[in-house]
């Protein structure tokens, strides 16, 4: 009796054992079964996860082919912007030659060293009954003005008034109307160029001193550093 | 003799019906417990088989090896060492030993049986 009591209790003991055996594996093979239909959802995530790295792919090469355009456009900015420059340069010239010209027109005031020819009127002679031959006629203004303009002068002025192109000069009896303007004696004659040569082209012998001199005017020549010419104000 | 069968049976469908989801990670922890399980289990069949079987060593075994085992993992995994490969190798080693004595118990029974 107490033998098969013994007994039985080691078939239950041995059933429980069995029952946790059981329970446990078939939880374990469920659980495994879970994570392999997971394996599966990591599949199609796998097969998305590399579509999406795809499309990553096809837009950083459609990015390099961008920025590529990018650059292309970039340089052709830049050749615009160095034609502009160039351009900028061509009208700066332009503007240079302009004013120049200007300079040259006399259409604006005009500056820098030069030589000062002041012709008088010779002593009266009580001797010489013609009064012509110790005036200063215009013959004597053109010689000087055309003796300056050869030696290189840049602008000239007569009494401060500018010459142009087409200035004329008149003689008056005792006066010289320049471009309308009547100056009398005496006539300063400034001149803007190299004074060395411009005086010297006066003073060499035989030259334009000399025959002036000859004709009893007085002649006198300045060198100076800084002259000042004003524009042409207007014509009569 | 049924009895154990139809524990094992029970305990089979409880699993299949239970549907208490444990983390992944934890699925390590079960199968070195249910390796330890089957360990014991044919040591105390080996044991019974050589007649030195005991109840409370095999019961005692039987649920303290599963608890060790688990721990064992879950140290393991927590300082970076596979420890739970040390309870797979002595498990399955001596699983195997158990096994293999159990065979021989088993052929030197026959054998001794078919001369009879």
């Amino acid at each position: 009796m107490n033998l098969k009591k013994k007994v039985k209790t080691k078939r239950v003991v041995i059933s429980i054992v069995c029952l946790v055996l059981g329970f446990m594996i078939a939880y374990s093979y469920r659980v495994t079964q879970g994570t392999k239909s997971k394996q599966q959802f990591t599949d199609s995530q796998w097969e998305r996860n590399l579509s999406l790295r795809n499309e990553l792919n096809e837009q950083k090469e459609k990015n390099r082919e961008l920025q590529k355009e990018l650059n292309n456009k970039h340089e052709m900015v830049r050749e615009y912007e160095s034609q502009l420059a160039d351009e900028a340069q061509v009208y700066f010239n332009l503007a240079e030659d302009a004013e120049k010209y200007r300079m040259f027109l006399g259409k604006v005031k005009v500056k820098g060293e030069g030589v000062k020819v002041t012709l008088s009127d010779g002593e009266y002679d009580p001797n010489d009954p013609n009064i012509n031959n110790y005036l200063v006629h215009e013959h004597h203004v053109f010689k000087v003005i055309t003796e300056l303009y050869i030696s290189g002068a840049s602008a000239i002025a007569i009494n401060g008034q500018r010459l142009t192109h087409n200035s004329y000069i008149l003689c008056d009896g005792p006066v010289i109307t320049v471009d309308g303007y009547q100056y009398p004696a005496p006539f300063e004659i400034t001149a803007i160029g190299e004074p060395e040569v411009l005086s010297s082209a006066l003073n060499i012998t035989g030259g334009i001193k000399d025959q002036l001199v000859n004709d009893q005017i007085i002649f006198s020549l300045q060198e100076q550093n800084e002259i000042i010419i004003d524009p042409i104000v207007g014509r009569k | 003799m049924w009895l154990p069968l139809m524990g094992l049976v029970i305990g089979v469908i409880i699993g299949l019906l239970t549907d208490i989801r444990i983390p992944p990670e934890y699925s390590n922890y079960l199968s070195i417990a249910i390796l330890a399980a089957l360990d014991t289990l044919f040591g105390g069949i080996r044991a019974q088989l050589q007649n030195i079987y005991d109840e409370k060593v095999f019961v005692s075994g039987f649920f303290f090896n599963i608890l060790l085992a688990a721990s064992l993992a879950f140290l393991g995994v927590h300082l970076g060492v596979d420890l739970y490969l040390a309870a797979v190798f002595a498990f399955g080693v001596r699983l195997f030993q158990n096994i293999a004595v159990i065979r021989r118990i088993l052929l030197t029974k026959w054998t001794s049986n078919g001369e009879k």
